[in-house]
C-alpha cells in the first residue's frame, strides 16, 4: 500500500517537477539554494501526499504546497546572496531556429521578478502560469477583489523594473 | 497590447529545466529531514522544556527543601510547583495542537497565521517560565530577609535585597533577549511576508 502510494507520488511529481523548478528559480539566486528549496518542497509534498485526495489536479495542489514552502516555511533568506546570476538559470541548449528575443525576454523577466517581494513574486508567478483569480485568491487566502488590486500593483512594479 | 503580454509569451514558451531530478533522486529527497521553520520552532521548544526542567538536577533538592522549611516556605513551594507543572502541561498540549494544525495545504495567509500562533504559544511559555523563576527568587529573598532579620545588620540586608534584584533582572533579561533574538532571526522573513499580505487586506 505504502509502496503504491510512493510510486504514484514519484511518477506524479517527476512529471510535474518543472513547476517546482520555476518557483525555485524565482525564490533563490544560486544553484545550492535552488536544490535546497527543491528538496524542502519535495519533503512537504511527500509528507502531505496521503492527504491529497485527487479532487483537484496534482499540479494545482502542487502550486499551493510549493509556494507555501517558498514563502512561509523555507528558512534560508535569499537576501544574503547578492549575486543575480541569471546565467545559472538552466535552460535547454537552443536549437537553430530558437528565437533569441524570447530568450532575452525570459532572462529579463526572471531578473525582474526576483526583485519583487515574496508575495508579489507569488502573484506574478501565478499570473504568468495563467491561473484564474479564483485560484490565486484561494491559494493566498485573500479576497478576489484584493487579489485583483494587488495583482495590478505587482504588475505595475514589474513593468517599472522591466522598462525603467 | 499590454507590455507584459510578450513577456508572458516568453514565459509560456520557456523550455523545461535541464537538470531535472530522476524518480530515484526525488525518492532520496523524500527521505531527508525537513528544515522548515515550523520544524525549528518545534525543536527549540522541546529543547527549552528539557533544558529548563533539567535545571532541577543541579539543585540538591533535599538541602533546598530543608532551607525552604526553615524559611516556612514548604507550602508555597509545593503549591507553586503543582501550579507550575499544570500550566506547563497545558502549554505542552497547546503547543502540540498548534503544531499539528499547521498544514502546508492551507492558504498562505492561514498558514502564516497558524505558524505565528504557534510561535506566540512558545513565547508565552517562555514568559511564564521567566515569571515563575522571578516569583520564586523574590519570595525566597523576602522570606530570608524576614527570617534572618535579627542576624543581619542594615548594610547586609540592603546588600541581599539589591543583589537579588540585580541578579533576577539580569538573568531574566539575558534569557528574554536571547529568545527575542532567536525568534527574530528565525521568523524575520515570515513576519515580513505576513505584513505584506496583511497590508493588502487593510488598504482596501
Amino acid at each position: 500500500m505504502q509502496k503504491d502510494l510512493e510510486n504514484k507520488f514519484l511518477s506524479d511529481f517527476e512529471k510535474n517537477q518543472n513547476i517546482a523548478h520555476k518557483i525555485c528559480r524565482l525564490y533563490t539566486t544560486n544553484r545550492d539554494a535552488h536544490n535546497d528549496l527543491f528538496q524542502e518542497i519535495t519533503i512537504q509534498l511527500w509528507n502531505n501526499y496521503p492527504k491529497f485526495r485527487g479532487d483537484s489536479k496534482f499540479s494545482t495542489w502542487m502550486y499551493r504546497v510549493a509556494l507555501n514552502t517558498a514563502i512561509s516555511l523555507y528558512r534560508k533568506s535569499t537576501r544574503t546572496i547578492k549575486t543575480q546570476d541569471i546565467s545559472d538559470v538552466a535552460f535547454k541548449i537552443k536549437s537553430n531556429d530558437y528565437d533569441d528575443t524570447e530568450e532575452r525576454q525570459l532572462k529579463a523577466l526572471y531578473a525582474a521578478v526576483r526583485k519583487l517581494n515574496d508575495i508579489d513574486k507569488a502573484l506574478i508567478f501565478l499570473y504568468l502560469e495563467d491561473k484564474p483569480y479564483k485560484e490565486i485568491s484561494e491559494a493566498l487566502g485573500i479576497s478576489s477583489v484584493n487579489a485583483r488590486v494587488k495583482m495590478n500593483r505587482a504588475k505595475e512594479k514589474l513593468k517599472n523594473i522591466l522598462n525603467p | 497590447m499590454d507590455v507584459l503580454d510578450s513577456y508572458k509569451k516568453a514565459w509560456e514558451n520557456q523550455p523545461d529545466e535541464v537538470r531535472k531530478f530522476s524518480a530515484l533522486e526525488i525518492y532520496k529527497m523524500t527521505q531527508a529531514n525537513s528544515s522548515s521553520i515550523v520544524k525549528w520552532i518545534f525543536i527549540i521548544s522541546i529543547l527549552e522544556f528539557v533544558l529548563l526542567n533539567s535545571l532541577y538536577f543541579f539543585v540538591d533538592t533535599g538541602k533546598a527543601m530543608e532551607e525552604y522549611e526553615r524559611l516556612g516556605l514548604s507550602n508555597f513551594v509545593l503549591y507553586s510547583q503543582i501550579a507550575a507543572y499544570t500550566i506547563l502541561f497545558y502549554f505542552l498540549v497547546m503547543f502540540y495542537l498548534n503544531y499539528k494544525r499547521i498544514s502546508v495545504i492551507d492558504s498562505t495567509s492561514k498558514l502564516m497565521t497558524k505558524i505565528l500562533k504557534t510561535r506566540k504559544t512558545v513565547r508565552n511559555y517562555v514568559l511564564f517560565n521567566l515569571t515563575y523563576i522571578a516569583m520564586v527568587m523574590l519570595t525566597v529573598t523576602t522570606a530570608t530577609v524576614k527570617t534572618d532579620l535579627d542576624v543581619l545588620n542594615t548594610k547586609e540586608l540592603l546588600f541581599v535585597i539589591l543583589a537579588t534584584l540585580i541578579a533576577t533582572t539580569l538573568i531574566l533579561g539575558v534569557f528574554w533577549l536571547f529568545y527575542q533574538l532567536l525568534y527574530g532571526i528565525l521568523l524575520r522573513k515570515l513576519n515580513r511576508n505576513y505584513k505584506e499580505l496583511a497590508k493588502l487586506e487593510t488598504t482596501n
